[in-house]
């Protein structure tokens, strides 16, 4: 059921995050908690991708980082997607559903 | 676009990297901590709930690491690092440090300082438009084996016949006195036929250069100056175009300024002059004057379609005028050959030599980096095990090997200045190479020395690091202090034997030529060298004619051979060396005249009576001119031991009668010229045949230049001013140029001196590095045994027996070496031949005392390390470990 980095897709990390991070910023302990949620348990991100990932993105310049104090009055780090960000989320996701559908078609063709 | 800010956010990263650690070390406690809180609000106990938070999240250090690799510019980040690190292990260990950047400076200075001058006077194109266009034409000496100046008269006939060659024009030495500031100053130029700007595609800077209708027109007074004139004599003045000079030719009005860096192919000239001569006068010119002519290859045309043309127009030449031209034929150059043709040979010996240096150095520096590398295998042996990679640490060993050649490179940057201020001084202007003046040690220079450098850093580097790593893994199994040096004593005594062969190639190289000079010094040019000064007038011609010009140089004789300290004087229309006055050709009056192809040439010199007695060449029959043999008198000469024989056999030629078919400009052959003595025989040349010389009495052949010998018990030199002045105090504006007569051969064999001297100095520098090589290994060598060596004598061996054996292995190596050398050398010293004088390039003499010399060195230089070997106390050597 773990389903750890070696699982996912490469590539599809940075779409997740990016889209975890569509709504609003978020810190990266927040991100994981979406995505766990979101996939109902099945993705629990391995911790040891997620940073590398976030401080890749923020490289490229599709999110940038603002040190805040949560709810809780604790200092995190929070992330925030830029525009280029979500043009390049919206790229990848139309990227993603034309070759699921057709990885889907492919799967679901009528054999005998 | 977006490569670039890439890259600059990564360089701005390192400053930023304590900011970037702190926050994701911050950043994952957050985490961390959120996770342990959600594992508590689901009932798990406070440690649990931690250590499941630290278990989900993975290796926490090497999620560090690979955030990190994200963020930081891991490659530059490592050469700065390894760079700091090597810095720090240099510092560490001076005496190191300082041998390998002595020994690189060294080899780095002379690189550069050579490639500076190789640059500039081979390789760097001359301010031409389209250069390699040019060409330069010269016919040869009767036989055709060597290019000699050309005949006006053929030249008209070129010009008008040529077809492959677009513009072609004379050019040729000419000195004129001119008066600046009052001060009578002789001064170097050239005659330039005005086509020549046209054949070598250039104009002056500031003015005009005269035209072919100005110079075919006959106008003697117009000149063109160069830069330097300009600058340097005239303070660079605002009004030069136009401005009259006043020379011993007349006057001549400026008509424009070259610019800086031109030359005529290379010859050095302040000003040049048109010939101003007629193309109907130059035809009916006789002789051959002291110019040879340049060219412009036509559009399309190539070297070998101008060559054959030439060719055959010269045979056309041959048939109509065979007087002139029979047994010659025509040769021409392109401009490479031409400046640099007879110092190719040297420059190559230079580079060779420069380059062995070079390679030397390398070798002692990997030497002296594998010695130490060696020092530091369990060092990297531990970091091996530790996880470091392979190639990190080979960058780390190279980082090192790159900043000593780096720093070497500059400390060389020094050397190369120094020995550049040397090479000039050397060279000074005895050796007329073309642009000389020019070299300087420029952007370029320092450039190609950076470059150079950091080769030689990782050529020098790349060994010791492959070697010293790759037994990384063994250092500590073995454990001890020489685990896997097998395979580095190999390197290392592969390392002593290169060396040794390399500076025994110079050491013979060198030997060679020092030996060829010394022969060269000690050839009897047929006169006494020693105790003369010479000083040579020029007269202007515009005040003095012919027998005013004999007036005064009467005058000046008498009153120069009267100075204190003087005890014989005497003239002479030139030099002995390394010029015949006049060369031509004669034969017997009293005979038919050979056909134009069978004439004996010669030396045609006139001097003053006294003049052998000055000169130390004796008399051997009949009488010495006299005051009698004057302009009226009967013709009468003095011929040449060699000469007498040659023509008159054993009989003796007094009072028979000679005559001369004088090769220059208005010549008679007519005069009947009676022999009245016969002299030694003398050399024009120290490397050249004695020469069938005939001396004709000044009187009656006289011209406006004149050469005064002065023989004194005094040290020469020290007359010079007296001299100057006398003549001065008669003709106030009359240049003078002293030297003493063993200069003036000196100067002749400048070049093969200077190609010694450096040759020599790379040598001993070679010698040098190689000593210090062999002493670090053997050093090295004894320290690594010192257990082996206790052993031994714990068992019984005697100090002898250990010494012995040290130097043992050193003989060994160094005998392989010298005999590796031996090899090479012979191949190589082939190369030097055509600089060599009765010195063959195999010479044995020279092969065996540079072999010992060597080889003492070396031995002497193994000597300590192996006397160090003895006082190794056994039970010291026993407790190291």
């Amino acid at each position: 059921m773990a389903t750890d980095r070696g699982d996912l897709l490469q590539g599809t990390l940075d779409m997740l995050v990016l889209k975890a991070l569509l709504l609003e910023p978020m810190h990266g302990w927040g991100i994981t908690e979406r995505i766990e949620q979101w996939s109902e348990s099945v993705l629990q991100l391995g911790q040891g991708t997620l940073y590398p990932a976030l401080y890749r993105l923020e490289r490229q310049g599709l999110i940038k980082s603002d040190w805040k104090v949560t709810e809780n009055n604790r200092r995190a780090r929070y992330y925030t997607l830029t525009r280029k960000g979500r043009q390049q989320f919206g790229d990848e996701l139309a990227q993603w559903q034309r070759m699921s559908r057709a990885v889907n078609l492919v799967l679901d063709a009528k054999v005998q | 676009m977006s490569w670039l800010s890439e890259s600059w956010k990564r360089v701005r990263s390192i400053g930023s990297r304590e900011t970037i650690e702190r926050g994701l070390d911050d950043e994952i406690r957050f985490h961390l901590d959120q996770q342990a809180e959600k594992n508590r609000q689901r009932g798990m106990e406070a440690g649990e709930a931690r250590r499941q938070a630290l278990l989900r999240f993975g290796a926490l250090e090497r999620a560090k690491e690979e955030t990190r690799d994200e963020v930081r510019p891991a490659v530059l980040e490592d050469a700065v690092r390894d760079t700091r690190h090597a810095a720090r292990l240099l510092w560490r260990s001076p005496g190191f440090t300082i041998a390998a950047l002595i020994t690189l400076a060294v080899g780095i200075g002379a690189t550069s300082a050579i490639y500076s001058v190789v640059r500039t006077v081979m390789l760097e194109p001359l301010p031409y438009h389209e250069p390699e266009r040019v060409v330069t034409i010269w016919e040869t000496n009767r036989g055709g084996t060597s290019r000699n100046v050309i005949a006006p008269s053929n030249f008209v006939e070129w010009r008008e016949r040529v077809r492959t060659i677009a513009h072609i024009g004379m050019t040729g030495p000419v000195n004129l006195a001119f008066v600046l500031n009052g001060h009578g100053v002789g001064i170097p130029g050239r005659a330039l036929s005005a086509d020549s700007f046209q054949a070598l595609g250039v104009q002056p800077m500031l003015g005009r250069a005269y035209t072919p209708e100005e110079d075919y027109g006959g106008r003697r007074d117009v000149i063109v100056l160069s830069h330097e004139f300009w600058q340097r004599r005239l303070g660079g003045r605002g009004d030069v175009i136009g401005l009259p000079l006043s020379t011993d030719d007349g006057p001549k009005i400026v008509l424009g300024v070259m610019a800086p860096a031109f030359t005529v192919l290379g010859e050095s000239a302040e000003f040049y002059l048109p010939y101003a001569d007629t193309l109907e006068q130059m035809r009916a010119t006789r002789g051959r004057g002291s110019s040879y002519a340049i060219g412009r290859l036509r559009d399309g045309v190539s070297f070998a379609q101008a060559e054959s043309d030439m060719r055959r127009i010269y045979a056309d030449l041959i048939r109509e005028f065979p007087q002139r031209n029979a047994n010659r034929t025509v040769m021409l150059f392109e401009l490479q050959d031409q400046m640099v043709g007879e110092l190719r040979p040297a420059i190559y010996a230079l580079v060779g030599a420069v380059a062995l240096v070079l390679l030397v150095a390398c070798v002692n520096v990997a030497n002296l980096l594998l010695a130490r590398s060696a020092a530091r295998e369990r060092e990297i042996g531990m970091r091996t095990a530790l996880g470091a990679r392979r190639g990190r640490l080979m960058r780390q060993m190279l980082a090192e090997s790159v900043l000593l050649a780096a720093v070497g490179g500059v400390a060389g940057l020094g050397v190369a200045s120094l020995f550049h201020q040397g090479l000039l001084a050397l060279v000074d202007d005895r050796i007329p190479i073309p642009r000389i003046e020019q070299v300087t040690l420029d952007g370029d220079v320092v450039g190609v020395t950076l470059l150079v450098a950091v080769v030689t850093g990782v050529l020098f580097g790349l060994m010791p690091a492959i070697v010293s790593t790759r037994q990384a893994g063994d250092a500590l199994r073995e454990g001890g202090r020489h685990g896997g040096s097998r395979r580095l004593h190999r390197l290392l005594g592969a390392m002593v034997v290169a060396e040794v062969a390399l500076s025994l190639v110079l050491l013979t190289g060198a030997g060679l030529m020092m030996r060829s000079l010394v022969k060269l010094r000690g050839t009897d040019l047929g006169f006494r060298v020693d105790g003369v000064l010479t000083a040579t007038v020029q007269l202007p011609g515009a005040r003095y004619d012919m027998p005013q010009a004999e007036a005064f140089f009467r005058q000046a004789l008498g009153r120069l051979g009267a100075l204190p300290g003087v005890e014989r004087a005497a003239g002479a229309s030139c030099l002995p060396v390394p010029n015949p006055c006049i060369g031509t050709s004669f034969w017997r009056a009293d005979q038919a005249k050979p056909d134009a192809g069978q004439l004996t040439s010669g030396h045609v010199r006139p001097v003053t009576p006294g003049f052998f007695d000055t000169m130390g060449i004796p008399r051997l029959e009949g009488r010495d001119f006299s005051d009698g043999d004057g302009a009226d008198a009967p013709p009468v000469a003095i011929i040449s031991r060699e000469l007498a024989r040659h023509h008159f056999g054993d009989a003796s030629p007094l009072g028979l009668p000679l005559r001369i078919s004088v090769d220059h400009v208005g010549g008679r052959d007519d005069i009947e010229w009676t022999v009245v003595g016969v002299v030694s025989d003398i050399r024009s040349s120290l490397d050249g045949p004695l020469r069938q010389t005939i001396y004709l009495p000044r009187s009656q052949r006289p011209g406006r230049f004149m050469t005064f010998f002065l023989r004194t018990p005094q040290e020469p030199a020290a007359l010079a001013t007296t001299v100057t002045k006398t003549l001065q105090s008669i003709e106030p504006q009359v240049p003078v140029e002293t030297r003493t007569l063993d200069d003036v051969v000196g100067r002749t064999i400048a070049r093969q001196r200077a190609v010694a001297v450096l040759l020599v100095v790379f040598a001993v520098v070679a010698l040098a590095l190689a000593a210090v090589g062999v002493y670090g290994v053997m050093a090295f060598s004894v320290r690594e045994r010192a257990r082996e060596i206790g052993v031994r004598m714990a068992l019984g061996a005697t100090a002898l027996s250990v010494f012995r054996l040290v130097l043992g292995r050193a003989l060994r190596l160094v005998g392989l070496g010298v005999a590796v050398g031996l090899v090479a050398s012979s191949l190589l010293t082939q190369t030097l031949e055509r600089l060599l004088f009765e010195v063959e390039p195999l010479d044995p003499w020279t092969f065996g005392v540079m072999a010992a010399v060597l080889t003492l060195v070396a031995v002497v230089a193994s000597c300590l390390p192996a006397r160090r070997s003895m006082r190794v106390a056994p039970i010291d050597a026993l407790r190291v470990n």
